[in-house]
């Protein structure tokens, strides 16, 4: 299962890369593994204001939706189209196709957000489950 | 909490990396690592094998089955011979389900019911209670047997392989035997939960199910978890307990007649008499008429029904989300996923899978009941009234060798002619592409469908004269000594062409009647049926005639015509059995060693169960003579008034010595058309062997009623001037060209043989004894084939074989001798062709050039008047008309 370094994750497997005063949010291999095939996404739309912990869309498979939360605070700037046409591009790669970037409401701060190391010590005690 | 339990695949599943999970008590393969979108992609191109091990299998058996079984289903069981499946439902006292079931009559007293996993327990203490009353057992064979389904377009050709080729089932839905596979006993039956419409469900012993699993997987099946089982189903609008039917959103049991089904599962026949609801289903019956017929008070028994609908909006369907339509509550979604379809390319029959796939948003629902394909509704998603429609259905299972993928909004593939332009430059265009038409097929192609005939110059002047342009009623009226009185004037040379035309077919079949103003076979085929409906009644015509039954025919798969079945001209006529809830029909068995032949001994026994009034013999995919002495002397020999009919549309023109006699062989009616094997013109005839002194005379005038007025007002004169013509050239020319027509046609069996192509039929008899060469092409390869030889010249026509089933699969081609026969060709021109054949099929070559050539030799039709004092004179007509 891959887990890159230097990006912040949600306990419910979202991904969030910071640069400057814009993120950009995606779902991790871990979520895209255990949702099975994913056939459905739907994101927000540009201009859309979100605060931290709010539902912005959902990923669904075949079997169950899955709602996606904002890591952060703040305005939709641009939302990856070619995820929604064609959502295997998330089980090819998770990481190198983003759902979307937002402009930061407030200067960041990891917060509850974990690190590398702390979702991967979450991914290992969820699949031991 | 009970531990869950494993099916005898338990282990299999588990190496092939399955994600399990809870279903029905059991841990089952959710889906396999390929992942549920490839998984249900697979069993829409290929085939998918699923372990239904985990559903409940009670065996019934006892002379009470039957009873105890009609009492406890919702179906007419009776109709089930042995060996075939039905699907039915068991119904609570109210009108609900307490599941739904597949029920497999293994023998005469014995029953296997397959129940859903998650109710067996409740099925099976429910049934053991009704069962006290009679004089039958239950026993529980879940454990003792596994249950496989294989499913798609290749299933068929996996099975078979693992059978060696062996015969598996009746190519019919619902079909049952017992086979061998891998030298094991399996009890296969043609059913299926995926709306494949080819797909196999296999009973083996327990021990004996993961060697069959292997064994298919490793023949290219692909394992196929539940997930995939739910999305086929659900794309192909089937039911799921818990979903469509049990209770619904509120708790409350869904009415039977909710999901569509039910008037296929739900019988009210007298024959199947009081069972347990029965009263609460037909109150929802009757609802159900009224909603079909658009009228929806006095339906508070069936308030919402099960649709089908599609998302063309946002979002993904799910069971529980509420649908409303312009904002008021209409029902709810019971069953909704994402499922994926493939692509496809062509049009029409040409239509393929292609290997983009997409996916779409469905679902199932329980609507209000006015709701109608087409209507717009909104579905509740996660709060957000997304748009989506209501639409007749997602999949058309029924026409091989693919479920059919219907979109909302795919457009409609043949557009309407263009009518655009100058009327003047239309007509000009018209005569110039019917010129070029016309020579393109007389004097380029090689002409070799069965049914066709070219006609003679002297036919097709005649054909054109001013009858053509007339009316010609006429009835035999008693009161003139069955004399006929013309409605019109001017009709006098008609008349004389009528009556010339009667005797010559009266001589032609050695007959003493025969009625010649029908235009069509069917037609033919219909007015005798209407005129045995006629005469059955004739003692009391103060009630609803009683219709015909039972009536024996040749199965549509094996060759019979279409005109001969309840879709055709039987319609009308023919009963429905209460004991069967179908058409009173059986039809005759085919030889086990060649299909294209009847077993007698077989027949016999039917006709003595049966007791048919009429026997319709006759096929359009003909190569045997037909057993006419011997159904005369098995109906004789059992003092039966069955009517023995004769359609012999195909070889009308071929009765004689070189193939047979109706009439000296026992046929009291002939039927047929009069443009296949016969000369032509396109019109039908009724030809009957009745005297005056018998009773059934008076059903010869009854059919002469139903030809005329019953059919036809007018019955195109024109084309019966040339008739007369086409019987002349008949009765003068016959004997050399039947001989010459049945030589050609084993020669061209043989040759076409030779050049490494699959002749079906008897190698013994050369193949065949009629006009016709069938040649298999391989399965459902026959249109494309067709349509490849017409690239070349070659006009063949694509044919299901028996082993097939139904024409879009058709895997097999059928070929006539009769009309190049016409045009002078023998051994060594259907030697060539059969070359020629042979390199379009086998090694995809181009030779339009070589037909051409073939053909250029062969222009003018034989067996007609060619003397010079003809001729002169047709040339006198052409100029003058």
């Amino acid at each position: 299962m891959k887990i890159l370094d230097g990006l912040y994750y949600t306990r419910e497997h979202e991904w969030l890369k910071v640069e400057g005063e814009t993120a950009h949010i995606g779902i991790t291999d871990f979520a895209q593994h255990a949702l099975g095939d994913i056939a459905y996404v739907e994101l927000p739309e540009i201009g859309s204001e979100f605060a931290a912990g709010d539902v912005f869309g959902a990923i669904e498979s075949v079997k169950a939706v899955s709602e996606l939360f904002m890591p952060v605070s703040g305005t939709v700037t641009e939302r990856n189209d070619a995820v929604e046409e064609d959502p295997a591009l998330l089980k090819d790669d998770a990481f190198g196709n983003r759902l979307i970037t937002v402009s930061l409401k407030d200067p960041f701060a990891p917060g509850a957000l974990l690190d590398a190391a702390a979702y991967r010590e979450l991914t290992e005690k969820e699949s031991g489950e | 909490m009970d531990a869950l339990k494993r099916t005898i695949l338990y282990e299999e599943h588990l190496g092939l990396g399955a994600k399990m999970m809870d279903f029905g008590g059991y841990e089952m393969p959710v889906n396999y690592p390929s992942g549920i979108l490839e998984e249900h992609l697979n069993t829409r191109k290929n085939a998918g094998l699923f372990d239904i091990s985990h559903m409940g299998r009670f065996r019934v058996s006892g002379p009470g089955a039957l009873a105890f079984l009609q009492r406890c289903l919702s179906s007419n069981v009776s109709a089930l011979e042995a060996l075939q499946a039905q699907y039915a439902l068991i119904p609570d006292e109210d009108g609900g389900a307490l599941d739904d079931a597949y029920l497999y009559r293994l023998a005469e007293e014995e029953y296997l019911l397959v129940v859903n996993a998650s109710n067996a327990r409740k099925d099976w203490e429910h049934l053991s209670r009704m069962i006290a009353d009679f004089d039958a057992r239950m026993d529980d064979w879940t454990e003792d047997m596994g249950m496989i389904s294989l499913q798609g377009p290749e299933s068929k050709r996996m099975l078979l392989s693992l059978a060696e080729g062996a015969f598996l089932t009746e190519p019919v839905k619902n079909a049952m035997n017992r086979i061998r596979l891998e030298g094991k006993d399996v009890l296969i039956a043609k059913t299926g939960y995926t709306g494949e419409p080819i797909g196999y469900e296999l009973f083996a012993k327990a021990e004996e199910t993961p060697e069959l699993w292997r064994r298919l997987i490793a023949e290219g099946a692909k394992p196929t978890g539940l997930g995939a089982r739910d999305t086929l189903r659900l794309e192909a609008g089937l039911p799921l307990y818990g979903h469509e039917f049990g209770a619904d959103a509120e708790g409350k049991a869904i009415p039977i007649f909710s999901a569509p089904l039910a008037k296929f599962a739900v019988s009210f026949s007298e024959a199947k008499g009081e069972y347990i609801g029965r009263a609460k289903l037909l109150e929802q019956f009757k609802a159900f008429e009224r909603i079909v017929n658009g009228r929806f008070d006095g339906t508070d028994a069936l308030p919402r029904r099960i649709g089908t609908f599609a998302m063309t909006g946002k979002g993904v369907p799910r069971a529980g989300y509420g649908i409303t339509r312009n904002g008021e509550d209409v029902g709810y979604v019971t069953s909704g996923s994402v499922t994926p379809y493939y692509v496809t390319s062509g049009e029409g029959l040409a239509t393929t899978l292609t290997e983009e796939s997409r996916t779409r948003r469905i679902g199932l629902a329980l609507l209000r009941n006015d709701l109608q394909p087409g209507d717009e509704i909104e579905v509740d998603i996660r709060g957000k009234k997304e748009s989506a429609v209501v639409v007749r259905d997602h999949l058309r299972s029924i026409d091989p060798p693919f479920a059919r993928v219907i979109l909302p909004d795919a457009e409609k593939a043949e557009k309407p002619a263009d009518i655009s332009g100058d009327y003047r430059e239309k007509a000009l265009h018209l005569v110039r592409a019917g010129a070029e038409n016309h020579m393109w097929r007389q004097t380029e192609c090689l002409n070799l469908i069965p049914s066709e005939q070219t006609h003679s110059r002297g036919l097709r002047l005649l054909s054109i004269l001013d009858p053509s342009f007339r009316y010609g009623e006429h009835k035999k009226m008693k009161s003139f000594y069955d004399s006929d009185v013309f409605y019109y004037q001017g009709t006098k040379f008609l008349h004389q062409a009528e009556r010339l035309l009667t005797e010559e077919f009266k001589r032609y079949f050695g007959c003493r009647e025969a009625e010649i103003r029908a235009i069509s076979g069917q037609m033919s085929n219909a007015a005798v049926f209407s005129a045995l409906l006629d005469f059955k009644n004739r003692a009391n015509r103060k009630r609803d005639a009683v219709k015909l039954g039972y009536v024996l025919n040749h199965h549509i798969l094996y060759g019979g015509h279409l005109s001969a079945q309840p879709m055709g001209s039987l319609h009308d006529c023919i009963a429905v059995d209460p004991a069967t809830d179908k058409a009173a029909l059986v039809n005759f068995p085919p030889l086990a060693e060649n299909p294209y032949k009847t077993d007698l001994a077989k027949t016999e026994a039917i006709i003595e169960r049966y007791r048919p009034e009429l026997i319709i013999l006759g096929k359009s995919m003909t190569l045997h003579k037909e057993p006419v002495a011997e159904l005369r002397r098995i109906v004789d020999g059992l003092g039966l008034e069955t009517t023995l009919m004769y359609d012999m549309a195909h070889v009308l023109g071929l009765v004689g010595p070189y193939f047979q006699d109706p009439f000296a062989e026992g046929a009291e009616i002939v039927t047929g058309s009069t443009h296949k094997t016969f000369f032509g013109s396109q019109r039908g005839v009724i030809a009957a062997d009745y005297d005056e002194d018998e009773i059934k005379y008076e059903l010869w005038e009854s059919i002469e009623n139903r030809v005329f007025p019953g059919s036809v007002s007018n019955h195109h004169p024109g084309t019966l001037i040339a008739l007369l013509m086409a019987a002349y050239e008949m009765n003068c020319f016959r004997d050399e060209y039947q001989k010459n027509v049945i030589e050609n046609a084993k020669c061209f069996a043989r040759s076409l043989a030779e050049a490494g192509l699959d002749v079906a039929g008897d190698p013994s008899v050369s193949y065949t004894e009629t006009h016709q060469v069938i040649v298999k092409v391989g399965y459902a390869a026959g249109p494309e084939t067709a349509e490849r030889l017409e690239e070349n010249n070659i006009i063949v026509n694509y044919q299901a074989t028996p082993e097939e089933e139904g024409f879009t699969a058709a895997g097999a081609l059928r070929l006539g001798v009769a009309e190049m026969t016409r045009f002078g060709f023998g051994k060594d021109e259907f030697e060539r062709a059969a070359e020629l054949i042979a390199a379009v099929i086998k090694d995809g070559m181009a030779v339009k050039e070589d037909v051409k050539r073939l053909r250029s030799d062969f222009t003018d039709l034989r067996y007609c008047f060619t003397d010079e004092a003809l001729s002169a004179e047709l040339d006198r007509l052409a100029a003058a008309i």
